[in-house]
């Protein structure tokens, strides 16, 4: 991990980064739908695929997930560094 | 439960998350022999099978794929009150072998249900090559639960599976009590809901610790099932029980018991599960281009489209007759049309025809048989050979994986007009059949896009209208009728594309929602089973005939009754003393403003009449109205121009497209207003397109 902790939106992580969950904002469906594929907190997700525009390809356990850039905006993570 | 009962009769639940391999291995189990479950109130697709183990009968039911238990979705809904209604016997949770630390979260929400689970860990046999080693027992040891490996391409565990779900029925295999996950910090607040609701254990009908931790999770349909149960005071104190959490940990609940049954689940799993890093296949590599920039979309429309060009080759020879006409081959343009599937079977047809018509003589009967069942459900039933290509096309896509990666290279662009990468599935159905595809946008997680989805799935045209607009098509000069193709399509998914656009943006005013979003999984690229793509084809095959063989049929000797008898009930040579021209020259004048002339135009109507119940039936009314063999003799002998067959073909792309799409639109939206407001903008649409059609056709 790295020496300081500071937190960035998912959004913002270019591919090939790693983070740990912090916190989701919003309420509604989808949050649910996240909590169901494993995104809580303190969960490690790694980033397949940011290219700035689009959806963002992550991976979560294993698992491969497009999540839309307005989800990734309120999802607060912590960036590992590897 | 300590009686062992020993019922010949099981009544098995399946369940598992998307993408687990559910279907596949519910169709291995019941011998494809399932159908579509009939559960009142309900129009989730449900499927139910049987199948004989040991001298047991075991009725099998298919819940959906779903993630969870929460509400949030009509699937978990339904899912969650069967499993609650103590019918089930045993619950088999699919588990997927390739990623059961997420696929198992299903699992333990099962298990904090009921007692009575069985784990299956699906694609056991695939599980060693993607570098996954599983210790089952050591998990099952943990869970108290039997966890059999399972494998639906070798057929691996299957008996297995069976006999342990049977034992786990009489009682005599896995746990005695739903599971009691510790949830730590949390607990002194789910005990507290817990004795809350004790007070009325009595007239609860479901396991007081899961709906203690329900109703911390903000599950509405509980709370408003134990506020009529209990009353107003114990609904307001779990209300606050819940308040309390929130402020302490400033946390949602719900996130919190997710996060602890995550947690839970590692502590299971965590040492019993090795994983081996296996380098990424040259393939999984090539589909990372899905999610590139333009390069994305342009490869998922060029995979789209060149498989509707094979399909259509491979049954009418169109296009590529076409390109060889062009190229000065004609010899080898019109052998790739007559011996298209669609040309030797049309030849069949009327080969069976004028058969009947030479041994049996001329009689009312003959012509009954021939002109009205044969060439009528013949005119439909050509058309079998491109649903079935193009169904094994959809089954390779859905199977392999590609069609999550299409959605999301697609969602950018789609999102212009409000829809979100989700619209693909149902708007690639939507070109087999517009009835699975309406079906299919459940899975759309924001119910605004689902409701506006509703309204304007139906524009994209369905093989049906493909039929007719090929019909069309076969009566112009060749080149003419390739544009023809094109602009049916054009004029489908420009208006698809307006009427979202303008829904959106009203909508964007009146709510202020945000742009369309998108959370999808995206399995693994895989080799799809050849069964599974059988499975697929013969459904839709079979879907097909069966419409053919009742609707269609019944509506040719319809058609042909109301053709061939006059309002006198006598026998007429003469369409025009028929009872259908007498009725449809009341709806002749809607054709008029494309200058079709009065003689004519009650044939039109009355085909665009017969049109509402079942498109394909457009041609065989018009077939059977001309007394022709062929949708090309009928058109011919209509005499209509370029530009009114171009007008008409666009009305018949966009306007209502069949009573069972009405049906399923009523039946997902349950509301007789959208169903309605549906009808209605289809019509106006089609008519005021079916106008600027003719008369920019009238420019060039």
């Amino acid at each position: 991990m790295g020496a300081y902790s500071r937190t960035v939106v998912l959004e913002e992580l270019p591919s090939g980064s790693r983070a740990r969950i912090v916190e989701i904002m919003g309420r509604g469906g989808w949050i649910y739908r996240l909590y169901q594929m494993g995104l809580t907190p303190g969960v490690i997700v790694d980033v397949v695929m940011n290219i700035g525009r689009g959806p963002i390809i992550i991976r979560v356990m294993g698992v491969e997930i497009a999540i839309g850039r307005g989800i990734a905006r309120r999802i607060i993570v912590e960036p590992i560094n590897t | 439960m300590s009686q062992s009962t020993h019922k010949k009769e099981y009544e098995i639940a399946i369940i598992g998350q998307p993408n687990v391999g559910k279907s596949t291995l519910f169709n291995i189990l019941t011998g494809r022999k399932a159908r579509v479950a009939n559960w009142p109130g309900v129009t989730v697709e449900v499927h139910e099978g049987e199948t004989d183990f040991d001298g047991s009968r075991i009725k099998l039911i298919d819940l959906p794929g779903i993630y969870g238990f929460s509400t949030i979705s009509l699937e978990e809904r339904i899912a969650r009150n069967y499993i609650l209604s103590g019918r089930p016997d045993a619950v088999i949770v699919l588990v997927d072998s390739l990623n059961p630390e997420r696929t198992m979260y299903l699992a333990i929400q099962t298990l904090e249900m009921t007692e009575k689970v069985v784990i299956g860990f699906t694609k056991s046999d695939a599980a060693h090559a993607h570098g996954v080693h599983i210790n089952y027992d050591l998990i099952s040891k943990r869970l108290g639960v039997p966890v059999v490996p399972v494998s639906a391409a070798t057929l691996r565990g299957i008996r297995s599976l069976l006999r342990t779900t049977i034992d786990v029925a009489r009682g005599r295999a896995g746990r005695k009590k739903p599971l009691r996950i510790d949830y730590g910090e949390l607990e002194p607040y789910v005990s507290s809901v817990e004795s809350l609701l004790k007070q009325y254990e009595e007239r609860m009908e479901y396991p007081i610790r899961w709906m203690a931790l329900r109703l911390l999770e903000g599950d509405n349909d509980l709370y408003k099932y134990v506020r009529g149960v209990c009353g107003d005071d114990i609904a307001e104190e779990i209300v606050k029980i819940r308040e309390e959490i929130k402020r302490i940990f400033r946390r949602d609940p719900a996130e919190l018991l997710a996060k602890k049954r995550f947690e839970y689940l590692q502590r299971v799993l965590g040492d019993a599960i090795v994983r081996l890093e296996i380098k990424k296949g040259g393939f999984e590599r090539f589909t990372r281009l899905f999610y590139r920039p333009f390069i994305g979309p342009v490869l998922s429309l060029i995979i789209l489209l060149g498989m509707f060009m094979i399909a259509f080759t491979i049954n009418t020879g169109f296009p590529l007759n076409i390109l060889l006409d062009s190229l000065g081959m004609h010899d080898a343009a019109s052998a790739v049309e007559e011996y298209s599937i669609g040309g030797l079977m049309e030849k069949l047809f009327s080969w069976i025809s004028s058969w009947i018509t030479n041994s049996f003589g001329e009689s009312w009967l003959t012509d009954l048989v021939a002109n009205g069942i044969i060439s009528g459900v013949g005119s439909v039933l050509i058309f079998l050979p491109l649903i079935m290509i193009v169904s094994l096309f959809l089954a390779i896509l859905e199977d392999s994986g590609i069609a999550p990666r299409m959605a999301v290279s697609l969602h950018g662009p789609l999102s212009k007009i409000g829809v979100s990468g989700h619209a693909i599935f149902p708007m690639t159905m939507s070109l087999g059949c517009n009835v699975p595809a309406i079906l299919a946008t459940r899975a759309i997680p924001s119910r605004s896009e689902r409701l506006r989805l509703l309204m304007t799935l139906p524009f994209i045209p369905c093989q049906a209208r493909l039929v007719v607009i090929l019909a069309f098509a076969s009566s112009l000069v060749s080149g003419y009728g390739a544009l023809l193709v094109v602009l049916g399509y054009s004029a489908a998914f420009l208006a698809f594309a307006v009427v979202n656009k303008i829904l959106y943006i009203y909508e964007k005013k009146k709510t202020g929602k945000k742009e369309p979003e998108i959370i999808l999984e995206l399995p693994p690229i895989h080799r799809p089973l050849g069964k599974v793509l059988w499975w697929h084809v013969w459904d839709n095959s079979k879907h097909f005939l069966k419409k053919a063989g009742t609707i269609i049929f019944s509506l040719s000797i319809l058609i042909w009754f109301l053709v061939n008898v006059s309002p006198s009930l006598a026998i007429t040579d003469n369409p025009s003393d028929s009872i259908a021209a007498v009725f449809s020259h009341y709806l002749s004048p809607i054709v008029y403003p494309i200058g079709i002339e009065p003689g004519k135009a009650w044939i039109i109507a009355f085909a665009l009449l017969i049109g509402f119940i079942a498109k394909e039936a457009v041609i065989e009314t018009l077939t059977i109205l001309t007394s022709t063999a062929s949708p090309q003799q009928a058109l011919m002998l209509l005499g209509l121009t370029a530009s009114q067959l171009s007008a008409l073909t666009v009305f018949v792309v966009l306007y209502v497209p069949c009573i069972a799409t009405i049906a399923v639109i009523y039946s997902e939206s349950r509301s007789v207003r959208h169903t309605l407001a549906t009808i209605a903008l289809m019509l106006g649409v089609a008519y005021v397109a079916m106008l600027i059609t003719y008369g920019l056709s009238l420019i060039i």
